[in-house]
């Protein structure tokens, strides 16, 4: 049968993690959390910027399913979920270790409302968690590449720089587009994935 | 809450689908990557305009449990979760895969209930429109790209790897000529990535109080 989160080195994560039937004054936790995301800040102070490699990530509460009217049951959850679906490069276990090791804080003020968490203390227990909460895939579509971020980002960085080259220089001699070209060179370091490259989450650049 | 991160869409839906039918549809995604069945959703790549996407099927019993206190689910249907990361508007998005793989769209909500089918649009649109779920956190590593800017960066960095390493002793002549014929070769994926335009009011307006905040 089909079973797929993985389509080359990339990965497709998907977590439905119960969130505990209990409140805070007259909010459940399911609605704090909702706020405690929706709030969160964005872009590369998004916490998912600090997740190393991970090129998508999201957050929702599911309340409940949907009925779907005359002649079908209605039914519903008993528990809420916290649904957790991430995009990233690399194998499962070395990223949810990262995850926890480059941003813990995070990692525990959004998973805290969920059954089960409170056992978690450490990037292994993290680990442990996570795959009890994972559900297969039955298909992962990757339309992008399956690069790691790094080398993703610094594509994006060489393309934006030397899109602007190829525009300045146009109609150049051949001794002054050499040179001119070595100095992007020397400037872009098109090999070096470290630097200069694009930050992660960066919408400014 | 907002469903746009950049360039980025953020799409769920959870549907119903009988659980007896949960074995087929797995069967059908299964042979969906199959060359036979796989034309069904060539669409899928030559819109182009998917990051990336996923499909999962949950048998009632399948819903996580993870302590005794966690009342156990009782669900009678089995639900598909559907996760999409693509640039442009949501119109833009559903109306693309109307349009490029209605028969890949109906294998794989085959006997979801109430699917409408995905011809005509208006009761597909409702169809979607009823079962989406709005998303709370949505994160994108690179919100001024697109998943085609994300391929032709590939193809730059590639390439100008191999031409600086083919041009390292050329004369400015030789280096003119091999410039030329990168950027014959490189035209297609050249362009300035930029902030996206508006494609969602709630979106604007997030961004408008984020703004604010600062």
């Amino acid at each position: 049968m089909s079973r797929k989160n993985t389509s080359g080195a990339a990965y497709g994560l998907t977590l439905l993690c119960p969130i505990k039937n209990e409140s805070q004054g007259d909010r459940s936790y399911a609605e704090i959390l909702r706020h405690y995301l929706e709030t969160l800040d964005i872009d590369e102070k998004s916490p998912m910027a600090k997740a190393p490699n991970t090129y998508f990530a999201r957050f929702y509460v599911l309340n409940d399913v949907f009925y779907q009217g005359y002649k079908f049951e209605e039914e519903h959850l008993k528990s809420k979920y916290l649904v957790f679906s991430s995009n990233f490069y690399g194998d499962r276990d070395t990223y949810i270790r990262e995850m926890w090791n480059s941003n813990k804080d995070s990692v525990q003020e959004i998973w805290q409302y969920c059954v089960g968490f409170d056992e978690v203390g450490d990037a292994e227990s993290f680990l442990d968690y996570v795959k009890r909460c994972q559900i297969d895939n039955t298909l992962f579509f990757n339309g992008s590449t399956d690069d790691s971020l790094s080398e993703q980002l610094k594509g994006l960085y060489l393309k934006q720089e030397f899109t602007r080259f190829a525009y300045d220089n146009q109609g150049a001699n051949p001794k002054d587009l050499q040179n001119r070209f070595n100095e992007f060179v020397e400037r872009t370091q098109p090999s070096n994935l470290d630097a200069p490259t694009w930050l992660p989450g960066r919408s400014d650049q | 809450m907002s469903n746009v991160a950049g360039k980025s869409y953020a799409m769920n839906t959870v549907t119903p689908l009988n659980w007896r039918t949960v074995g087929t549809n797995k069967l059908v995604f299964w042979g969906a990557q199959l060359p036979l069945l796989k034309a069904a959703l060539n669409g899928l790549t030559t819109l182009s305009l998917i990051h990336y996407a996923r499909w999962a099927i949950v048998k009632p019993g399948e819903f996580p449990r993870l302590h005794p206190s966690q009342p156990a689910e009782t669900l009678k249907y089995a639900y598909m979760f559907f996760f999409s990361n693509f640039n442009g508007s949501w119109a833009q998005y559903v109306d693309s895969f109307h349009m490029a793989i209605p028969r890949g769209l109906d294998l794989f909500w085959r006997k979801n209930l109430r699917y409408p089918k995905s011809v005509p649009l208006q009761p597909f649109h409702s169809y979607i429109t009823y079962n989406q779920i709005w998303t709370n956190h949505y994160y994108n590593a690179y919100p001024s790209a697109s998943s085609n800017d994300v391929k032709a960066a590939k193809r730059i960095k590639s390439g100008l790897e191999k031409f600086i390493a083919d041009t390292g002793n050329a004369s400015p002549s030789e280096f003119k000529k091999k410039y030329d014929t990168l950027l014959n070769d490189l035209q297609n994926d050249l362009s300035l990535m930029a902030p996206t335009p508006i494609v969602s009011m709630a979106a604007a307006a997030v961004e408008g109080r984020r703004k604010a905040a600062i």
